[in-house]
């Protein structure tokens, strides 16, 4: 019996082998099929996919650690339109939570382009936005009936880092901003953005997760701190706005810097934005140049440019302090002549007077007695019409007219040694003073202070920008300056602490080439404790219209500014450093 | 025993069937499990590399999150701190900007002015993976391949 049915196994047995054996063959022939290398190819394009690993963006922080710019997640809110179920729902709690319009969403949703799956609703909201959306998300979720989806079905969240600026206008001119895109406009952001970007490495990582590969490590973005003091910046901001309030002036400067160093300790300017709504720059500002008019705004000086002029003349030899000089009201140079800012002649004056009472025709004197060679020499020792290397960004260069230029002229002598004629930056006129305060060195300005990167510091050495004047000339300019002011009583002076400087009241030139009569700008560079300067401050006043004044605009401003700056920067008055010099 | 003897012993082992039918399914079962011992090795293994994998997956990414967490803790607390909050506080709590004659200064012997702060952290080690050995990242088949190669060039 057993035998009588042996031939059915035998036969399965032989057709099952022959089944096996058919599909062996058929797996080598596909294995070495002329097709199998293109498909072989093909399996490879899919097992790896090329990733890109970006790093988070450097944060920046002030002298003292506090953070001007970090990075922080937002959210962008989208709809799968495949899954979603009730587009009325998402529509209304998407305006309520976001504050957008409910026809607009609903029509977008219920009316998308052809073969879109997925609609971006809204992007860049705040984590607390987005999480109250999820959470509604989620509850609806939990009051569906059991196996039925919620109303908010659908709706998904991804997050994505953007910069983020804790003091939202705080030195905004400084800092700059990033765009959506990642990329730094103006101030910090722009100077250094590859730095603060840092470098996105790309991996090829395979799509199996059977294949573990080495994590790449993305160092982050270099973080920068900064030269600028927060509080002393938001001082400087507050007392600039009061004065432009005070003073009915158009627009703004003050810059405090170290002029030992260059490190800028503050910069405020007008006028300025809230960094967290870099949107609005078009609205704040008309031009480039309006970002940080302390670097990228040339004008004419005036008087404070007499500094640089008695420098000059003092360096060469071509005076003293005690030279006497006796004022006529008028001078001739190139044909033109030259007055005195109040038509008057003052008589007999030596070079503090003529610094005291801002005479333009004793400039005018001394730099048609040095003759143009050294005047300009000088000047351009001092670096005037060229960029100081502040690393801010959109710097400008400001313009010297020399001899041999097309629109130079001999009068350009004369008017050049009291600010007219010659356009200059503020920062500009403080790297140039510099070199008065500190002992004959001009030091290049600058805010970074240290740059961090893979848990390293590196702290950025000053830069000194040559030695266009002797020791000796910067001391007695100096103390000729202070002289002036005290005998002046000048609004600058500051209680306790002996100052150095000069005012300037500057006319603006028109473009028909002539000077407005109505307007002027107003000045004041100056530094101090003059024995041990440790601060350096200019103050620009744009058109004040209580006073055309500097010497009662922005003097006063001068005096303010430098109370605060030695109340924050603990400077101690003379009379409390000299009896710690004498123990 | 004579030779007889031995050729009737063999005649009579070889004339049974069940002994050599028992010796096939024997060896064939042995195959079978052998064949099976390997696979379920094999698949084993595969699972919990693909598992590593996928932790692996989910810790970069908890890595970001909680990266991301620190960076929006750092940002509010910066701005909880900001220097126009700070001044608003101060001034609710009754203080006022101090004026340069309202300030006494003491001599410190040895003080020094303070300086811009340290802020970078200590370098830490790197916190890359350290090179993964293959026997953690090839298939089966993948050092079948690679043995039978190594072989081929040694000959």
């Amino acid at each position: 019996m057993r035998k009588q049915y042996a031939w059915r196994s035998n036969a399965l047995a032989g057709l099952l082998a022959f089944f096996a054996f058919a599909i062996l063959a058929q797996i080598v022939r596909i294995q070495t099929s002329p097709e199998a290398a293109a498909f072989r190819e093909q399996g490879m394009e899919y097992a790896t996919e090329l990733r890109t690993f970006y790093p988070d963006r450097g944060e920046i922080y002030d002298r003292d650690g506090h953070l001007l710019a970090g990075n922080r997640t937002v959210y962008e809110i989208g709809v799968n339109l495949k899954s979603m179920r009730d587009p009325g729902a998402i529509a209304l709690a998407v305006s309520s939570q976001l504050g957008l319009d409910y026809n607009e969403l609903l029509n977008q949703m219920t009316n998308p382009p052809q073969g879109l799956s997925y609609l971006v609703l809204a992007n860049y909201v705040e984590s607390d936005k987005a999480l109250a959306l999820q959470t509604l998300q989620q509850e609806t979720q939990n009051q569906a009936a059991s196996g039925t989806l919620g109303a908010l079905t659908g709706l998904e969240f991804s997050s994505h880092p953007q910069r983020s600026y804790p003091e939202n206008s705080l030195a905004s001119n400084i800092l700059g901003f990033v765009n959506r895109e990642g990329r730094g406009y103006f101030g910090i952001e722009e100077k250094y953005n590859d730095l603060l970007a840092g470098n996105p490495i790309q991996v090829m990582v395979p799509t199996d997760p059977n294949k573990a590969v080495e994590i790449p490590h993305v160092p982050n973005g270099t973080t920068l701190v900064l030269t600028i003091h927060r509080d002393l910046q938001a001082a400087a901001e507050q007392i600039l706005d009061k004065a432009l309030t005070t003073y009915g002036a158009k627009g703004g400067t003050i810059i405090v810097m170290d002029p030992k160093t260059g490190e800028l300790l503050a910069m405020a300017v007008t006028p300025r934005m809230n960094l967290n709504e870099f949107w609005n720059y078009g609205v704040v500002y008309d031009n480039a140049s309006e970002f940080d008019q302390a670097v990228s705004v040339p004008y004419e000086p005036g008087s404070v440019m007499k500094v640089l002029t008695m420098a000059a003349a003092l360096d060469s030899g071509t005076v003293n302090a005690n030279t006497p000089f006796l004022d006529t009201g008028a001078i001739m140079v190139g044909g033109a002549t030259i007055q005195n800012w109040d038509r008057q002649a003052w008589g007999p004056q030596d070079m503090v007077g003529c610094l005291q009472h801002s005479l333009n025709v004793c400039m005018a004197w001394l730099s048609t007695s040095m003759g143009a060679e050294t005047f300009y020499g000088y000047m351009n020792r001092f670096g005037l019409g060229r960029l100081t290397g502040v690393d801010l960004a959109g710097e400008a260069a400001g313009r010297l007219k020399i001899p041999g230029d097309e629109d130079w002229y001999p009068v350009d002598l004369g008017t050049n040694s009291f600010g007219q004629g010659v356009a200059v930056t503020p920062i500009q006129m403080m790297m140039a003073a510099s070199s008065i305060a500190n002992d004959g060195r001009m030091v290049t300005p600058h805010v970074l202070y240290a740059m961090m990167r893979e848990g390293h510091q590196y702290n950025v050495p000053a830069q000194y920008a040559g030695s266009p004047i002797q020791q000796t000339t910067a001391r007695t300019l100096s103390e000729m300056l202070a002289i002036s002011l005290e005998q002046e009583s000048s609004l600058a002076l500051v209680p306790g602490y002996r100052v150095a400087g000069k005012t300037g009241t500057a006319q603006i030139p028109t473009p028909e080439g002539y000077y407005d009569s109505t307007h002027t700008n107003a000045s004041f560079i100056g530094w101090g404790p003059v024995d041990d300067p440790q601060f350096m401050i200019y103050v620009w006043l744009e058109q004040p219209s209580a006073s055309i004044w500097g010497s009662e605009t922005a003097a006063p401003v001068f005096s303010e500014m430098a109370q605060k700056t030695v109340i924050l920067l603990d400077i101690p008055p003379d009379y409390i450093r000299q009896q710690i010099a004498a123990k | 025993m004579n030779l007889d003897t031995v050729t009737n012993l063999f005649d009579t082992y070889r004339m049974a069937p069940w002994r050599i039918q028992r010796q096939w399914i024997v060896n064939f079962l042995l195959a079978v499990v052998s064949l099976a011992m390997v696979a379920a090795l094999y698949l084993d293994v595969t699972a919990r590399a693909a598992i590593a994998g996928r932790e692996i997956q989910n810790l970069t990414y908890q890595m970001a999150v909680v990266n991301q967490t620190n960076a929006d803790l750092e940002t509010r607390l910066a701005s909880l701190t900001s220097a126009s909050v700070m001044e608003q506080r101060a001034q609710s709590l009754g203080y006022r900007p101090l004026t340069t004659d309202e300030i006494e200064y003491l001599a410190v012997p040895g003080y020094v002015r303070s300086q811009p702060d340290i802020l970078a952290a200590t370098p830490q080690p790197g916190l890359s993976a350290p090179t993964i050995p293959p026997e953690y990242t090839q298939s089966l088949l993948e050092w079948f391949d690679l043995a039978f190669q190594s072989l081929g060039e040694t000959q």
